[in-house]
């Protein structure tokens, strides 16, 4: 309800402040300046507050918004207006290949590959005479709408009010986006890809939708500018252009809405007012930025009380479980023969391993003997050298990790890793399955509003199930150890998995943490998942698997039920034997 | 054709030795601090700045005008670590936090030159007097150029390979973890190597002036030209940055004879594109993401 106040509010300002503008042109001019910088900021921000790509060239997009607008106006005689709405798409496309040719390899490579696009558009835009008239620039004649001074307006004021208008529907567009599935699956990402694929969520794909909507927002900021320059001029591509975007969205506070278009009317408004220091204004702003990005990472933004915490995040409206988490057992594993070497080091050579449905099996061995490899290697986080992984008579080599997630074998990481940021009913809510879309975000028509409340639902269920819900309002850094190995789980449960796959789940539990794992993983056998299991708590091993694993350098050494294992003499003398002891400390905690 | 070609070799040659040096400084950094010094440029430029400098205001013979530019870039790639990496690099996303410090302080080098100098061009006499190959004429600040190059990569590649400090340069660079186990002085080895890089990067701006005249943007222009290379050859590859630099330059060169200069500079930079899209590792790249 907040909310819808706060747009109405918003679009009742869209038509009053023009207004009242009427006699003040200049001011007027330098808030449709603060709108266009606004939007380049939140276009920025997009990669760099919600992805965590840093962008050197956003001029690029804003540019080529400026110059589709201005070559379809001039070349085939589209309304500005028109043009305006056409701008955002090469925009988009140029983000969507720049974002998909450099965000394999990592994101340093994106600020490189960003800042080049920048640079080679501006050469381009200079020296193609033909087309963009080269240095000087196409001219845009001033695009009167007859409708609007019918209704007594000015130019600027009406102008005012569109940009306005398609400020709000950026920040609304964006501000849904943002809190739905989408977004969510964004902010997973920024903090750990790895994390984000083991959700089920394909990461390449969700960072080059960012970075397309980011480019299209860009080009519209360029595309919008253009009646206040009246011309078109290659230095819509200069790098002074990206870092202006880049310094609003730090400045103003990175991941934030509100921070860009602080910083958008802080740029526009201050050259204005300090004009005694114009010429120190670029060194200034990038002191300013060095001293942030050192000491105050979070922006103005964080300077107003109620914006302190970097984002609002989502809190659970559900208050007791509603449904029970329900599990399809994944048809059976097969793997064979699996093997991989680094450079000349054999890490697992050979290793078969079969996990049937409903099967809660053990894989068990020595620091170092390649247990987590295997896990890597099953769950495509890693390709294997050689060998099979089958699941039912599905091949499962080659396929990416997220692909994986949905086909319902997942993993957690030894590691832990949850969205520290995040609370933790959204960190499980990130990893509900869903089939949204950008616009389905954004529009929320009825079924979405079904299809979340079944998503809280379900994961609310999840946290119940673990044992956590209680935390569920909790910022998960904020979460002892031991609730974030739990949450680890919980977010690996909602994401429906058929076999899960556990890395090293009771590693640094106290012992009724540890009483409280193996329940769980007693209920989630008794509800038919089928469990693969590492652990170095013999112990629980011994009592929760139905069949062990024991491998030692890469290699299996035996297999078999746990008593049988454990009556091994093999097993005893690589593994048990040489550190009976410390295990048995380990096991009674 | 043959004598344009020729002629366009040496000129390429010497501008694709700097892009190797400016190349090779930055690779270095990558490869042992995993960061992107997106000052390198800049020191560069800075460097340049006080080579003309020494050599306007000072009348310094040019052989000091090196020495000049060589600790003008040493001395303040010492500062970008100090005001931009110590500290910063070893948060969480610390490596992305150093592109933001050093663009900071690209911004301020940049900015500050440009209010202090003014954006005209500025020039100063390297080595006087030209050679002659038969048709091709080349400076010999040119021939200059590429001989202390050479040298200079030549010692690079005796230092990383012969000496204590070398050894450990090598050691961080494969594993920081390792290295520290096995008792490197890691903060200080990262502190050299950056030195180093500037230090290179200084002495190159101090070769270039005399061909390229000195404007505030030389900076700007030479750090795309080295990350084209550097991603080219392969992100902490040194092999790759010195191949590719020479490579690029040269390319430069010969591509300039056909088309206007900033359509040959764009057709370059969108190599960049071409080999993340089919070579993401570069041409000498080992696999590291």
């Amino acid at each position: 309800m907040k909310n819808w106040a706060l747009l109405l509010a918003a679009l009742v300002a869209c038509i009053a402040l023009p207004l009242v503008m009427g006699s003040f042109q200049y001011y007027s001019g330098i808030l449709v300046y603060a709108v266009v910088l606004a939007l380049l900021g939140l276009s920025v921000n997009l990669t760099v507050g919600y992805l965590g790509y840093i962008s050197f060239g956003h001029a690029a997009f804003f540019g080529l918004g400026a110059y589709t607008a201005a070559l379809l106006i001039s070349n085939f005689g589209v309304n500005f207006w028109v043009a305006l709405l056409i701008a955002p798409i090469p925009a988009a496309l140029l983000g969507g290949i720049v974002g998909f040719v450099s965000l394999r390899v990592g994101g340093s490579y994106f600020a490189i590959a960003t800042l080049t696009v920048g640079e080679i558009l501006h050469l381009v835009a200079g020296a193609w005479m033909d087309v963009t008239k080269g240095p000087l620039g196409i001219v845009v004649p001033r695009p009167r709408l007859p409708f609007m001074e019918g209704l007594g307006l000015v130019f600027h004021q009406y102008y005012l009010m569109i940009a306005l208008a398609l400020l709000v529907l950026v920040v609304f567009t964006l501000y849904r986006i943002l809190t739905g599935p989408v977004g969510r699956s964004w902010k997973v990402i920024r903090e750990s890809a790895a994390l984000g694929e083991s959700m089920g969520i394909p990461t390449l794909r969700y960072r080059v939708y960012n970075v397309a909507l980011s480019g299209a927002i860009a080009g519209l900021a360029g595309a919008l500018l253009i009646p206040r320059s009246a011309v078109v001029v290659p230095e819509v591509f200069s790098s002074g252009i990206s870092a202006t975007g880049l310094l609003i969205a730090i400045l103003g506070g990175k991941g934030t809405l509100v921070g860009p278009l602080l910083g958008g009317a802080v740029f526009a408004a201050l050259p204005e007012s300090l004009r005694f220091i114009d010429e120190f204004r670029m060194v200034i702003f990038g002191v300013i930025l060095l001293i942030v990005v050192r000491a105050r990472p979070s922006g103005l933004v964080s300077l107003i009380p109620s914006f302190g915490r970097k984002s609002k995040t989502l809190s659970a409206k559900a208050s007791k479980a509603t449904v029970e988490p329900h599990f399809e057992p994944a048809p059976p594993l097969q793997v064979r023969d699996l093997g991989k070497t680094f450079g000349g080091l054999r890490a697992v050579d050979g290793v078969n391993l079969e996990v049937r449905s409903g099967e809660v099996v053990g894989l068990i061995g020595p620091n170092g003997a390649g247990k987590t490899t295997c896990l890597s290697l099953i769950s495509g986080f890693e390709r294997p050298s050689r060998g099979e992984v089958m699941l039912g008579d599905r091949n499962l080599v080659g396929l990416p990790s997220s692909k994986l997630a949905q086909l319902g074998v997942v993993r957690t990481f030894q590691q832990t890793a949850v969205c520290a940021e995040m609370t933790v009913f959204e960190n499980v809510l990130a990893a509900v399955p869903h089939k949204e879309t950008m616009l389905s975000s954004v529009l929320r028509g009825p079924g979405y509003v079904r299809r979340a409340q079944a998503r809280e639902a379900e994961a609310y269920a999840i946290l119940a199930m673990v044992g956590i819900e209680s935390a569920v309002n909790q910022i998960a850094g904020s979460l002892p150890y031991g609730d974030q190995k739990m949450l680890s789980v919980a977010v690996a449960l909602a994401t429906r998995p058929g076999l899960l796959m556990l890395d090293e789940p009771a590693a640094g539990l106290n012992h009724t943490e540890a009483g409280r794992l193996s329940k769980l993983l007693g209920r989630l056998r008794d509800s038919g998942l089928s469990v693969l299991l590492i652990d170095h708590n013999l112990k629980l091993m011994m009592s929760i698997c139905d069949r062990i694993y024991v491998i030692e350098r890469g290699s299996p050494l035996a297999d078999g039920a746990p008593a049988e294992v454990r009556a091994n003499p093999k097993v005893i003398e690589a593994y048990l034997g040489t550190s009976r002891k410390e295990e048995t400390i380990n096991a009674a905690g | 054709m043959l004598d344009l070609f020729l002629q366009q070799s040496m000129n390429g040659f010497a501008q694709g030795m700097s892009y190797a040096l400016i190349a090779l400084g930055l690779t270095m950094v990558f490869g042992v601090l995993h960061i992107i010094n997106f000052a390198h440029g800049e020191v560069y430029m800075v460097g340049a700045l006080g080579a003309v400098l020494a050599a306007t205001y000072l009348g310094a013979p040019y052989f000091v005008v090196l020495g000049v530019g060589i600790v003008v870039g040493m001395a303040l790639a010492w500062l970008i670590a100090l005001a931009g990496i110590g500290k910063v690099l070893d948060r969480k996303d610390g490596s992305s936090t150093v592109l933001l410090t050093t663009f900071a302080i690209s911004i301020i080098l940049y900015e500050a030159v440009v209010t202090f100098f003014g954006p005209t061009p500025l020039r100063i006499e390297g080595i006087p007097g030209r050679s002659e190959f038969g048709q091709t004429v080349v400076t010999n600040q040119r021939l200059f150029v590429i001989a202390v190059g050479l040298f200079v990569l030549a010692g690079i590649e005796f230092v990383l390979r012969r000496s204590d400090i070398g050894r450990q340069i090598r050691a961080l660079a494969s594993s920081a973890f390792a290295a520290q186990v096995v008792g490197i002085n890691v903060e200080r080895i990262r502190v050299v190597t950056f030195v180093a890089a500037g230090a290179l990067a200084g002495l190159t701006g101090a070769l270039m002036v005399p061909i390229t005249l000195f404007s505030p943007t030389i900076g700007h222009s030479i750090i795309i030209n080295a990350f084209v290379v550097v991603v080219i050859g392969g992100m902490g590859s040194a092999a790759g940055a010195v191949v590719c630099g020479i490579a690029l330059g040269l390319l430069e060169a010969y591509v300039a004879i056909f088309m206007p200069q900033q359509f040959a500079s764009a057709l370059i930079y969108a190599l960049l594109l071409v080999t993340l899209l089919i070579r993401p590792k570069g041409l000498f790249g080992r696999a590291r993401a």
